[in-house]
């Protein structure tokens, strides 16, 4: 007889499941080693009800890691009848097609136990900067991409496995820092199961079947309702994604129906798989799909199983949407990032207030930078970095963020200690805001040097890039403009913007960002909106002129109005005509 | 005898300024509260001052020391009332201040708002030099082009300037030498930089803190000159202290060249408060509980030492979201603050479950009972239903509350939509926002390596008393602590507060390689600059001086601050430095790895006077005084343990007595607050008019 919660209970244990999570999750921030984890925040710790249903997740978690988990664990428990798992197993497993899409994302799982039963499993996925194999986005299949870890047991009864560890140990660049964040991980899982433990104790409960039956339930019924409210209907939606000169494009087709309460989501049509790493698992392109779905319906409700019943996804095998094994994954977020906002560009008419402009921190970039000091000192250091962000309906484009994922900068001045390389500029590119009646977000311009004098590192510096958005911008929305590309150069010149780069001293690096998509007609922009961003340096004169018909004056900031009406004037008239 | 045997804490709130006035001979305190006046806050410390002399004639005159709190300047920050800033950055970087950490603090939400940089873009100029990580000059300073970059902020008005050049912890000769050149080209203004305010790296977190303390500079420095006046004007011959954020205090003029340091000055007096206690009754682990109307402040005390955290936010754009803050990188008290208190908001969430806080109704309209037009159901208002206050002794009787309206907001906006039945409504009220301040506590205990089931709870503030013992049950903490006048304990804190303060300086070596005569120049340095800051405060006394390192295993991307001995560095092995840091990393993870090879990242000295000793009063049992006349009388209320309305008894607590000891359940009455105990917990009263509750195991 299943034990029914009242609506007060409810939410305390509710709450407490979350508090959970979010306790193994701080204590990811204290013991981690890697940067990208403590200061960039790419993992995710989540726990799962004993049938592998997820029932929360750290506040903080990135969006991708999730909602790939979330499947993932899902079907990865499935794998096994429930009595192959015994007490002290914790598991390991890198398998992009099992989890969260590229090896670097390693996963560490444990059951947990109550009263001699399984009551549920507790994981954690961590980005791991380095994973061995040859960093760079134009691998031809996984093999070439590092080490795969298929499921194995790290842990037996609470016995370490020393041959796992040390098959780990001896295929990375940086051994200690990786097993240094492994242990990280089985910390963070033995936090997590310490925590369900006691509250299954305080709360007089045996099982947390119940509890989890009506957490998801509820939740489900929350999403349900949002998406009810929407028009029946198939709204259609198409991404072209770049590739590497001499490949055509990569396309994403979008077909998004709602039916009642129900978002069906079929990208039949979508490009072959390709033959470099930015191929999509299934369950990455789920979780950007999802990250969309959330963010307009429910963005306030937490996660958990039942936010994710409503959505059914479809996407034939063999696709770069849905690829199969060996394809080359390092490089999904290229494509898979991009899931997010075609599923707000097909919505965009029904959901206007709910969805943004195409984002410069889609997709994710990352730079990968490794080398040797002159001493001979290896020295290995990754900047992630995201663009502007899309203007909404009310409001400007954010900067400079990663988006739909996320993630934190590396600090110069953490960057320069940890490598030979200086960092010359880290900026706001002007004007490179998509213009719109709401602008978007800006992109930025990072220049780094390889020295030259005494401090020269022995030749050659590795610069293994991940990003997009060279060929085509972040689109407008509604009349918005596209934001400016992104830029890699070379002394100047355009480099490899997808593969590795091998540097010499003396060559100096130029990144740059893209911004963000425009919101609406540029020309309906509040002039003194206008004025401010010029007087801040935000877009330039000849762009307030030019772009928005606005007359500011440079140095007051005064707005000329008579010229202002009359250049707008024209220019609608001039775009009426060239638009009949 | 000493002619000065006076001393005043004051503390300057959003809405009261509060007194506490204490003398040394006697060890008598006496209270005083009256209207913050926001235009000239000096007005109401003249006000206040004055209406203490009503009880202590002319004490002015016999004051030692004052010592003062301000939210002056958190205020003027979150109400964006400082200075017209410029700020002189590294070329290639005037937007650090802007970009930030980049990191999105809502994932989901893709319209989350961020705050505003203190300096706008056009006011963040940059100058041509270059420093190398190891500190060595890359590119000197055009000092000519450094003169016009300053002339030019100077042309535009700002009337305060802040330096922050990239790796200048290393080095800051560039920072100096702009100094000097602001200083000569505009004497007399306001100028920060970062190697003084904090030499540490990271340059965001730098940056924004120099901003921050450029920012709100001239107004700290004008208020406390004309506070210093108005005391002397007055008859004031003592010494003035300013509460720091870091829990110590320091002279007006620290406080004036370094005001970012003072920003939490006002709520962390509680936790010196809390510090005192924690040593004066020997309780290894307390948790400090203050709990008012609109949020809840905690604290972990281990023996008596409240953690210190370098960082913290200020200004959340989104109430109490981590990261929509502004960050200022500074020692503060490790102060928990959550949208939990007396005027948390109770309602259904949009996924039918209950819902309370963080929107609070405030003091106005308040809660339902104030029956001050406030509609939504608050926690008081379900305190009151619960039978835990009383609608005719609220604030000492001064406030009637209306219960029927209470119960009706309840009854219509919970229970009903909810389908629970009534009492399940009020309780869980109440259970919810203890479940809320609970889940947070054990998160913030749980950092600090302590254990929640051995805390002492100190409850302080209004709503402390009331939810101090739930919170305690959903802790698993097997005592609770109440100290005599809840709402003045905090105040105590003033006068235990030592004269102490921190600074550091960033040095990232590894400690395999690291040349110890030079970490000793580093510290040497250190304890010189803040001897100099606390010769200003008292020569002839002697500063103690305490050294830690903050260090990691190399790469790692956090640290752990490790005490290390004071007196020559190069007197210790490298061993003992590992023993000391293998030592820390153990409480506080469980397991250390003593193969991976560790490093220096910070250099932290504080150099401290000793504390000045506070009596606590005594009491003793006064004729005629019994537990039978401190009974007011019985009143039903709710036990979470029978599930049902029980008898409660109602004590007076002015009218409790050293060694009086009962059985819950029970009521203890005082003007400001009301503590509840269940009938599992066992109230003794010590000497000191201090209420210890014992707590049965759950």
């Amino acid at each position: 007889m299943p034990r029914a919660f009242d609506p007060i209970t409810l939410e305390i244990l509710w709450r407490r499941l979350i508090s959970i999570v979010d306790e193994a999750d701080s204590s990811v921030a204290r013991t981690a080693f890697s940067s990208l984890l403590r200061d960039a925040h790419d993992y995710t710790c989540m726990f799962t009800d004993r049938l592998g249903r997820e029932l929360a997740q750290g506040s903080f978690a990135t969006p991708g890691q999730s909602g790939a988990m979330a499947l993932g664990i899902k079907n990865l428990i499935k794998k096994f009848p429930l009595d192959h798992y015994q007490p002290g197993d914790v598991f390991i497993t890198n398998d992009p097609w099992a989890l969260a899409g590229h090896l670097n994302d390693v996963c560490v799982m444990s059951p947990i136990y109550y009263k001699e039963q399984l009551v549920a499993f507790t994981a954690c996925v961590f980005h791991h900067s380095d994973i061995g194999g040859r960093v760079a986005s134009d691998n031809h299949d996984v093999f070439e991409e590092g080490l795969f870890i298929p499921v194995v047991k790290l842990y037996h009864r609470g016995v370490l496995n020393e041959s796992v560890m040390d098959m780990i140990r001896w295929n990375v660049r940086t051994p200690d820092e990786v097993i240094g964040d492994i242990r990280s991980q089985i910390a963070a899982n033995h936090v997590c199961a310490e925590k369900v433990r006691q509250m299954l104790k305080e709360s007089n409960l045996d099982t947390l079947d119940d509890l989890a039956d009506q957490v998801i339930g509820l939740t489900e019924k929350g999403m349900r309702e949002e998406i009810e409210k929407i028009p029946d209907g198939v709204y259609d939606a198409r991404g072209i994604i770049e590739q590497v000169k001499g490949k055509g494009d990569i396309v994403i087709q979008a077909k998004v129906e709602i039916r009642g309460s129900d978002i069906i989501v079929d990208l039949d049509g979508s490009s072959g798989q390709v033959d470099w790493g930015g191929n999509v698992v299934f369950n990455f392109t789920y979780a950007y799909v999802f990250m969309a779905v959330k963010s307009m319906f429910a963005p306030d409700i937490p996660n958990n199983d039942g936010c994710a019943r409503p959505i059914q996804l479809s996407a034939p095998e063999g696709t770069v949407v849905n690829c199969k094994f060996p394809a080359a994954v390092a490089a999904r977020m290229g494509v898979g990032h991009f899931l997010t906002e075609v599923i707000y560009r097909a919505l965009s008419n029904v959901l206007p207030n709910r969805v943004i402009a195409g984002s410069g921190g889609t997709p994710a970039a990352m730079n990968v930078f490794y080398g040797r000091r002159k001493d001979g000192k290896p020295w290995h250091s990754v900047i992630i970095r995201g663009g502007g962000m899309g203007a909404g309906a009310n409001n400007d484009g954010n900067y400079v963020y990663i988006f739909p994922a996320n993630g934190a900068n590396t600090p110069v001045e953490i960057f320069e200690s940890d490598t030979p390389l200086i960092v010359e500029k880290r900026e706001l590119l002007v004007d490179s805001c998509g213009l719109g009646t709401m602008k978007g977000g800006l992109g930025k311009r990072e220049i780094f040097k390889v020295p030259d004098d005494q401090y020269a590192p022995i030749p050659p510096v590795n610069l293994g890039i991940q990003a997009g958005r060279y060929v085509y911008p972040a689109e407008g929305l509604f009349e918005g403009k596209p934001g400016s590309k992104a830029q890699f150069l070379v002394n100047g010149i355009p480099g490899n913007s997808y593969g590795l780069t091998q540097l010499i001293p003396g060559d100096v690096v130029t990144i740059d960002a893209p911004g963000g998509g425009g919101y609406g007609n540029p020309l309906e922009r509040e002039p003194e909106m206008v004025a401010s961003d010029v007087i801040e340096g935000y877009v330039s004169l000849e762009s307030a002129r030019n772009d928005y018909g606005v007359v500011v004056n440079p140095v007051t900031g005064e707005i000329d109005r008579e010229e202002t009406k009359r250049l707008r004037q024209l220019r609608i008239k001039n775009e009426k005509v060239l638009n009949s | 005898m000493r002619d000065k045997y006076y001393r005043l804490g004051c503390d300057i709130g959003g809405t009261f300024t509060d007194f506490v006035l204490l003398n040394d001979q006697t060890g008598e305190i006496t209270t005083g509260k009256c209207l913050t006046t926001p235009r000239d806050p000096s007005d109401a410390v003249e006000e206040g001052i004055r209406a203490l002399e009503a009880t202590a004639p002319d004490f002015v005159a016999k004051l030692d020391e004052l010592i003062h709190g301000t939210t002056l300047v958190i205020n003027s920050i979150i109400e964006r009332k400082g200075a017209i800033t410029g700020l002189i950055t590294t070329k290639g970087f005037r937007d650090v201040l802007e970009i930030g950490r980049e990191i999105r603090y809502a994932p989901y939400d893709v319209f989350a708002e961020f705050p505003k940089p203190l300096v706008p873009r056009r006011y963040r100029t940059e100058v041509d030099e270059r420093v190398r990580s190891d500190g060595s000059v890359i590119k000197a300073l055009d000092t000519e082009e450094a003169r016009q970059t300053v002339r030019a902020l100077l042309d535009m008005g700002v009337e305060s300037i802040a330096v922050c050049l990239l790796n200048s912890f290393e080095n800051p000769s560039h920072e100096l030498m702009l100094l000097e050149i602001i200083e000569k080209e505009a004497p007399g203004i306001s100028v920060s930089i970062s190697y003084h305010v904090l030499p540490q790296i990271k340059e965001y977190e730098r940056t924004s803190t120099t901003v921050t303390n450029a920012y709100v500079k001239p107004l700290t420095g004008r208020y406390l000159s004309k506070l210093a006046a108005r005391l002397e004007s007055i008859g004031f011959k003592g010494k003035l202290f300013i509460m720091l954020s870091s829990g110590g205090v320091t002279s007006v003029e620290t406080a004036a060249e370094f005001p970012v340091r003072i920003i939490e000055s006002g709520p962390t007096a509680a936790v010196i408060a809390g510090q005192y206690y924690g040593k004066h009754f020997n309780i290894p682990e307390m948790f400090c509980f203050d709990m008012g109307g609109t949020t809840a402040k905690s604290c972990l005390i281990q023996k008596g030492v409240a953690g210190v955290v370098p960082t913290f936010e200020v200004g959340r754009v989104q109430r109490f979201m981590k990261g929509s803050g502004l960050t200022i990188q500074v020692p503060v008290v490790d102060l928990m603050e959550i949208g939990a208190g007396g005027g948390s908001i109770a309602k259904v969430s949009k996924l039918g479950t209950l819902q309370v806080g963080p929107e609070s109704s405030g003091a106005d309209p308040g809660p339902i009972c104030y029956g001050r037009g406030g509609t939504g159901p608050c926690v008081t208002d379900a305190d009151l239903l619960l039978g835990y206050l009383d609608e005719n002794y609220f604030l000492g009787g001064t406030m009637n509350l209306d219960k029927e309206s209470a119960r009706r907001g309840v009854e219509e906006g919970i229970a009903k939509p909810l389908g629970v039945s009534f009492i399940q409504a009020v309780w869980g009220i109440h259970d919810l926002i203890n479940e809320t301040m609970a889940a947070a506590a054990k998160t913030h205990i749980a950092e600090k390596g302590g254990n929640p089931k051995i805390v002492t709870i100190a409850a302080f503030g209004g709503a402390g008393p009331v939810h101090a013992y739930g919170l305690a049950k959903k802790l698993g903490a097997p005592r609770l602590l109440v100290p005599p006048n809840a709402g003045v304990g905090s105040a105590m804190g003033f006068f235990t507060a030592p004269r102490a303060f921190d600074l550091l300086r960033s040095h990232k070596v590894p400690l395999a390689s690291v040349n110890f005569s030079e970490i000793e120049d580093i510290f040497r340095g250190l304890e010189a600059d803040a001897g100099k800051i606390l010769k200003k405060e008292a020569t002839d006394e002697m500063i103690r001086y305490e050294r830690s390192l903050d260090m990691r295993f190399v790469g790692q991307g956090s640290e752990i601050n490790v005490p290390v001995p004071a007196g020559d560095f190069t007197k210790l092995q490298r061993a003992d430095i590992r023993r000391f840091f293998d030592d820390v990393y153990k409480k506080l993870y469980g397991r250390t790895y003593p193969e991976s090879e560790v490093e220096f990242i910070n250099f932290k000295i504080r150099a401290s006077l000793p504390e000045r000793l506070l009596q606590l009063p005594r009491f003793s049992r006064k004729k005629g005084q019994s537990l039978d006349a401190a009974i007011k009388g019985q009143r039903p209320a709710y036990s979470p343990i029978a599930r049902d309305f029980i008898p409660y008894t109602v004590y007076d607590r002015y009218k409790l007595f050293p060694a009086a000891e009962f059985q819950g359940p029970a009521i203890i009455e005082e003007k400001e607050s009301t503590l509840i105990v269940g009938e599992d917990g066992h109230v003794s009263i010590d000497d000191f008019g201090f209420l210890w509750i014992d707590l049965k195991e759950v």
